[in-house]
């Protein structure tokens, strides 16, 4: 389609522009999935293993903001990083948070991340073969799964974050808005009870105040095309698609980890367990992104200084907050990469179909997946000094990023 | 170059030099400091309004909205803690039964 005469670009520009409003809804969050936990407004999906049958014997357990609605992991058919998964024999998960109602704004964070955070890994652990699970984090997903690792490590085999900010006071717009000494996040909460979806949703527009102008004309530049349309109307919905934060939760989130820094200086508790990063023992890989607003590289880089693993891993990958994860280029990407990572970390890997596809982890699983001259990875083990600077995000090729001798354990046919 | 590439490109430099001055703008003590105050203001309002509503329903023996939230959430409390139990009951049965532990 890119091949296309300029005139046709523009006839269907406008056909595509004027046809928006009839063009059918999006289809988001498709992929097969059954709820097999709930817990008030929290529920558990398990997707429906591909026919052939899963291929590992951990299976995936992902937790994504608290903020938006879980989908984003799960797109759209054909975008989706949890399709994907499914397509390459693993057994997925996905924690969704659901809509807090108005008594939910008694929900402490430890509640959450504590109490239904907990019970929803250890339920996936426990239907394993393994009796553990690999626990994937995103954004404020992730740094709910770090604090829960470290201090209930039991059934987490390995632990991954997407744009998981450890470090909260950083340059990001939303960093220095919540620590103003101005901003009483209690009168806040004593007022509205749950943080509302509208105020939140706002405070991620200002980040660039002009986006939604520049989304519209975006829209026009690339409205000829089907696919690409096809795809921005999916991820917008998912954007205007915002869900409340519970009051006292969001109280203690803002207060102790972007006002006092609690998870760096040590002042953070999870259920009276004091959290120390350094007490994550887990193989770790966390994924930052260099054109983020709202989780600064450095801020999401340096849960990999902190944690005490012995085989821990920072990728730094081009893109956003939300592109990165999403885009076409993810699939070759980032969802390639994690895939590959589990494969290499799943103790057992049971037996995969011989129609395995070639990106079937039977294919390649032990190997940490190569990597782009545009990204960079940090693998330090318990040998190595932490790396020098987070700040250091020039792409650097994979001979010099990659010298890790930490352990990987291989998946094997059984 | 079409006139609609001209203008995007246009467009362009002029979104990207706009945000960045409105990012100076938003970053400012000069407007955070009263935009903060203003907001805190308003929500310390809103809640003396509220409590002053649930005051006059108290006075008339009534349940006030925030005694039902309590009420729901404590619910909400009971499930979770059955949760933990079964968890345990379960973990439990394991050991006598000499199966791994869940």
């Amino acid at each position: 389609m890119s091949g296309d005469a300029p005139e046709a670009r523009v006839r269907r520009r406008w056909r595509n522009l004027l046809g928006l409003l009839r063009r059918p809804k999006p289809v988001v969050g498709a992929t097969p999935a059954d709820v097999v936990y709930r817990e008030n407004k929290m529920e558990l999906l398990r997707y429906r293993a591909r026919p052939e049958g899963v291929a590992y014997r951990t299976p995936v357990v992902m937790v994504p903001s608290m903020i938006n609605r879980h989908y984003v992991l799960d797109l759209r058919p054909g975008g989706s990083f949890v399709e994907y998964l499914v397509s390459q024999g693993h057994d997925v998960y996905m924690v969704v948070w659901g809509v807090p109602t108005a008594e939910d704004r008694h929900l402490t964070f430890d509640d959450v991340c504590d109490g239904y955070l907990g019970r929803a890994i250890r339920f996936a652990a426990r239907a394993s073969a393994r009796k553990r699970a690999h626990v994937l984090g995103y954004c404020m997903g992730g740094t709910m799964s770090a604090i829960h690792a470290s201090v209930r490590p039991d059934p987490i085999a390995t632990l991954a974050t997407l744009a998981a900010p450890v470090r909260f006071h950083d340059e990001a717009l939303l960093s220095q808005w919540a620590s103003m000494p101005s901003f009483d996040v209690g009168a806040m909460v004593d007022a509205m009870g749950n943080a509302p979806a509208a105020l939140l949703q706002a405070t991620f527009l200002m980040q660039r105040p002009t986006m939604s102008l520049a989304k519209f004309a975006g829209l026009v530049d690339r409205a000829w095309d089907d696919e690409w349309l096809d795809a921005y109307l999916a991820l917008e919905t998912w954007a205007n698609d915002n869900v409340p934060l519970p009051g006292e939760a969001f109280r203690r989130y803002i207060t102790d980890l972007y006002q006092r820094e609690g998870l760096l200086e040590g002042s953070f508790a999870l259920s009276g367990v004091p959290v120390r990063l350094e007490n994550l023992r887990m193989p770790l890989l966390a994924v930052t992104f260099e054109h983020d607003l709202i989780v600064p590289a450095k801020s999401a880089a340096e849960l990999v200084e902190r944690a005490g693993s012995a085989e821990k891993e920072r990728l730094h990958l081009l893109g956003g907050h939300v592109g990165a994860v999403v885009s076409r280029k993810a699939a070759q990407g980032l969802w390639s990469k994690l895939s590959k990572w589990w494969a290499a970390h799943d103790a057992d890997a049971v037996a995969l179909t011989a129609e395995a596809p070639p990106e079937a982890p039977s294919a390649a699983p032990a190997e940490v997946p190569s990597l782009a001259p545009s990204e960079v990875t940090e693998n330090v083990t318990a040998s190595e000094p932490p790396a020098a600077s987070t700040g250091d995000e020039k792409p650097r090729t994979k001979g010099t990023a990659r010298d890790s001798k930490a352990p990987r354990s291989a998946a094997r046919k059984r | 170059m079409s006139t609609w590439d001209l203008w995007k490109k246009g467009f362009d430099v002029w979104e990207d030099a706009t945000a960045k001055y409105v990012e100076q703008w938003l970053r400012s003590p000069a407007t955070l400091v009263p935009a903060g105050s203003l907001f805190t203001a308003a929500m310390k309002t809103k809640a003396a309004g509220d409590r002053a509503v649930a005051a006059v329903w108290s006075a008339m023996g009534l349940p006030t909205r925030r005694d039902q939230e309590r009420e729901l959430h404590a619910l909400n409390q009971i499930q979770s803690r059955l949760a933990d139990l079964e968890e345990a009951l379960a973990e439990m049965k394991a050991a006598q039964s000499g199966s791994p532990k869940p």
